[in-house]
């Protein structure tokens, strides 16, 4: 009997591997796992005893991140091309960019920057939170001056992963959710350069995440986010985990810069010139410089370590010839540009929401750009100022002294056009301009403290003191958290068509920031008198000062939890639609886009956009792009 | 006198009130560290000044930013926002850059001055790593020369100029000037004794030294700096102490007759004491 139809078309592999996404991944990363360990056990002779439990370690955190990768089916594709299959039909580019839309695209390898973004934000505010846990943690075993009610070693552990975590979170905070997602919109591009490459860049952030903290099953790592040498080598095997995740975030910070300025430079709307490009843009675009050049010698200095662990290499160990500068220097090298790449896309993200609700264009377009590229720039020649007191030859001290004090000019430029267009404004204390002035504020503090870090004799007695972390919270917590909160409440009506209550914003932003500045000026004077960092006992004429941060450490840890809550209320439990397309009344033509946005963005390139910063003209408001679903109650 | 103008005034009025209030504030609060030393005092006068620098230009930026936002709201019909400079002016960006540069440039020349000044850097020798073999003066008290040697979790005090013999807490001699040799047998350390200004990582294999001029008599705390491991937080010597020159010289003979059976147990003195690499892994 013939068949009269055509059997049914095999599902194409793509399909199988990636709409099963995350359980594949995780199939995947067991595999890998357990081939690694096995490699790892006979790789290295037993006779170099403990060495080769590292060896079986790191090479199965390897194994798992890439069985992870291989389960969600990242390598279908490339192998494909390698081996002359033919390429991806329409049917299956519609399905790797999640044209079928609903929920379970975010859980699976997807080449829409959109989601991906999206995904980037829910994995950023994981960090955040768990990372916040181990702050609570930490603050709470601070209210005794001896270890109560936990072991040195476990507050140690913590220590560790509160500030891994944390950095994890910084790197990507603005670039990650918002760089990827509004960006190519921005630019009038239909994606990214590299759709896929963008998708691996966040798909490394979960293997790492789970590497990390399943550091706390081996022992956890002793060192800090700093990972100094030669602690680092003589560390139990929770290090391995250190140095793994550390890796895959490194990799996904080059990349993603690789793949941010060929985007930048490469996919931008025809006509659209460089000075026509919004400021979040242009931070995005200098920070993936930074993060293309600085994060690969993080890359080379943790394969070094991991070389040490395994094989003995003692690049950092002095009793065999070693040096723990080389580790200082190299880390440092990267460290420092590190974070202006948190700072830097947040400077874009802030100089971005100024205009619009202070009403006014922004002031000195191009001086902005010339600070962030200058900030950029210096940051590359201010490492050693983390090691003035570590023995370098002095001769170098007072070059690091001026570059780091130098950095402070084009950092004012930014301040200067904040300024400049808040001049006269008629201002609209929204929520998101309420994280602006926030961020200002915050920021400010944290650049005047550091210009007392970076003075060599006040250094003396400041250097690796609790003043170092309050500044370090400063501008990290302070500036770019205030930044990613601010850019969650203005963007989210963009994003997913919800507004956050306006009124429950206001009260909670007031909260987070009290609480914030109580927790870090007590602890810049808990460091100024002489307590150092990470330690769990200290001087008990401490205390006072102390319990006082802790206090106002857990109004700021509530604050952040009815963040959480609100986001969550608003969006899923009882979601609270947007006034309008358009609430805040923004020119940027990433508010004229339909909503939802399309998935490719754009059928032809748009030809209409100009820099949105035309608050002084009654005609500047432009078109909106017709299409998509329509809002309930909207007013356009 | 419009409303704007007022306003103006008003603001002005009130960062100068503000600035001069906080430097009156900042000329009477203890800076520390503890004036203990004269490294010490020249650090705590370093950071007033500095404070005194900062204050009045940050009260000046928050003025600033309430000032541009109060006057938008007190002046809603001025043409603010179609004014010909709403976009920028660059020649007060120029004098921005300029203003901030000059202030850097004074800031690092000042710093530099610290630092090159004889005082610190010769006689106090500031100096990260040490240069030459010289092994502490004979028991000159003066010129008292102490190595530090840090271990996990515990710094010793070697005295090379009384024999070297060790101790496990530290004690000088008021109005000595020291220097500090100091190094660790096994990871990053770091030596700090506030009171007196001294910060210098231990780091195995070499001799970071820092010198001062130890002035005031008294009991003190010094403590690990550097992340170090478990007990990191736990380094620290409570007991330090700066006696008199008399109490000093009864303190070291003590101290050499109780460590004279030990002594010849001691490696010689050294400003390293790694093992050597040739024996390493044997």
């Amino acid at each position: 009997m013939a068949t009269m139809t055509a059997a049914p078309r095999r599902r194409p592999l793509s399909h199988t591997l990636t709409q099963w996404g995350v359980p594949l991944g995780i199939v995947g990363a067991v595999i890998g796992f357990w081939l690694g360990a096995l490699i790892g056990e006979h790789l290295v002779p037993a006779d170099a005893n403990s060495n080769n439990s590292n060896a079986a370690l790191i090479i199965a955190y390897i194994g798992s991140a890439v069985g992870f990768l291989a389960g969600m089916g990242f390598f279908h594709y490339p192998i494909g091309r390698l081996l002359g299959r033919a390429r991806p039909t329409e049917a299956d580019d519609a399905f790797m960019y999640g044209e079928d839309g609903g929920w379970k695209r975010y859980f699976r390898l997807n080449l829409d920057h959109k989601v991906i973004g999206v995904q980037y934000l829910i994995v950023i505010l994981f960090f955040l939170f768990a990372g916040g846990l181990g702050a609570m943690f930490i603050r709470a075993e601070l209210l005794q001056t001896q270890p109560s009610f936990t072991s040195a070693e476990s507050y140690l552990e913590i220590v560790g992963l509160h500030s891994v975590l944390m950095i994890f979170m910084a790197s990507a905070a603005i670039i990650g959710p918002f760089g990827n997602y509004f960006v190519p919109i921005m630019i009038g591009a239909r994606g990214m350069a590299f759709p896929r490459l963008e998708a691996l860049t966040f798909w490394l952030l979960p293997p790492a995440a789970l590497i990390l903290i399943s550091s706390l099953l081996v022992g956890g790592f002793p060192t800090g986010w700093t990972g100094y040498a030669p602690l680092a080598d003589e560390a139990v095997r929770g290090m391995d985990a250190y140095l793994v995740a550390f890796s895959l975030v490194g990799l996904s910070i080059a990349l993603s810069g690789l793949n941010m300025i060929a985007t930048v430079i490469s996919q931008r709307a025809p006509g659209l010139r460089m000075t026509q490009l919004p400021l979040l843009v242009w931070g995005v675009f200098v920070t993936s410089f930074l993060g293309l050049l600085a994060a690969p010698v993080l890359l080379v200095v943790l394969i070094m370590e991991m070389i040490d662990r395994i094989g003995s290499a003692t690049f950092f160990v002095p009793a065999a010839g070693g040096s723990p500068y080389l580790w200082e220097n190299l880390f440092w090298f990267f460290g420092h540009p590190e974070v202006y790449i948190f700072i830097i896309p947040a400077f874009g993200l802030i100089l971005e929401m100024l205009p619009v609700f202070a009403r006014k264009p922004i002031w000195g377009y191009r001086v902005a750009i010339g600070g962030m590229i200058g900030v950029g720039a210096l940051s590359f020649f201010v490492w050693q100022h983390h090691l003035f007191v570590s023995g370098i030859a002095p001769s170098l001290r007072p070059f690091y002294m001026f570059s780091t004090e130098a950095i402070s000019i084009p950092t004012s430029i930014v301040f200067l056009v904040a300024i400049g267009t808040l001049w006269r404004c008629r201002a609209r204390f929204t929520v998101p301009m309420l994280f602006v002035m926030g961020f200002m504020f915050n920021f400010l503090i944290g650049g005047f403290t550091g210009v007392f870090l970076s003075d060599v004799p006040t250094d003396f007695t400041l250097h690796a003191s609790y003043f170092v972390q309050a500044h370090f919270h400063y501008t990290i917590m302070g500036a770019e958290v205030f930044a990613l909160i601010g850019g969650i409440t203005y963007y989210l009506p963009r994003i997913t068509g919800h507004e956050l209550n306006e009124r429950a914003g206001k009260i909670q932003f007031w909260v987070m920031f009290l609480g914030f500045n109580g927790t870090f000026l007590s602890l810049l004077a808990v460091g100024i008198l002489g307590m150092p960092r990470r330690v769990v006992s200290y001087d008990p004429a401490l205390q006072g000062l102390n319990i006082s941060a802790s206090l106002f450490a857990f109004v700021l840890g509530i604050a952040m939890l009815a963040f959480l809550v609100m986001l969550v209320v608003d969006t899923i439990i009882k979601p609270r639609l947007a006034r309008s397309r358009n609430p805040w009344e923004s020119l940027g033509n990433e508010w004229r886009m339909p909503h939802p946005i399309p998935v490719h963005n754009f059928a032809t390139p748009p030809t209409d956009w100009v820099l949105p910063y035309d608050y002084d003209r009654d005609d500047a408001r432009p078109a909106l792009l017709g299409g998509g679903a329509s809002f309930p109650g909207l007013a356009e | 006198m419009s409303a704007k103008r007022r306003l103006i005034v008003t603001l002005g009025a009130a960062w100068l009130a503000v600035a001069v209030v906080g430097i009156v504030i900042i000329a009477v609060l203890p800076f520390p560290p503890d004036h203990a030393s004269d490294t010490a005092t020249s650090i705590s006068n370093t950071l007033r000044l500095i404070t005194w620098l900062a204050w009045p230009i940050f009260a000046a930026v928050v003025t600033g930013i309430v000032a541009s936002v109060m006057i938008g709201r007190r002046d809603p019909n001025a043409p603010h926002a179609a004014h010909h400079l709403a976009r920028g002016n660059p020649r007060l960006a120029g004098m921005w850059v300029g203003a901030v540069g000059l202030t850097v440039l004074a800031l690092a020349i000042f710093g530099t001055l610290t630092l090159s000044n004889e005082e610190a850097a010769e006689a106090l020798g500031l100096g990260g790593r040490a240069v030459g073999n010289s092994v502490g003066g004979a028991g000159d008290e003066s010129n008292l020369e102490v190595q530090v040697i840090a271990q996990q979790w515990q710094f010793v005090y070697r005295y090379p100029g009384f024999g070297g013999f060790e101790s496990a807490h530290l004690v000088l001699p008021v109005n000595a000037k020291v220097t500090f040799h100091v190094t660790s047998l096994d990871v990053t350390h770091s030596f700090w004794f506030p009171a007196i200004g001294v910060k210098a990582d231990a780091v195995p294999n070499n001799d970071n030294t820092f010198g001062t001029q130890v002035t005031k008599l008294g009991t003190y705390r010094i403590v690990c700096s550097e992340l170090c491991g478990l007990w990191h937080g736990a380094m620290s010597d409570n007991n330090a102490q700066i006696v008199s020159p008399s109490d000093f010289t009864a303190w070291v003979a003590q101290q050499q007759a109780a460590d004279a059976p030990v002594m010849q147990y001691l490696p010689p003195y050294s400003h390293t004491y790694v093992p050597n690499p040739a024996a390493y892994g044997s």
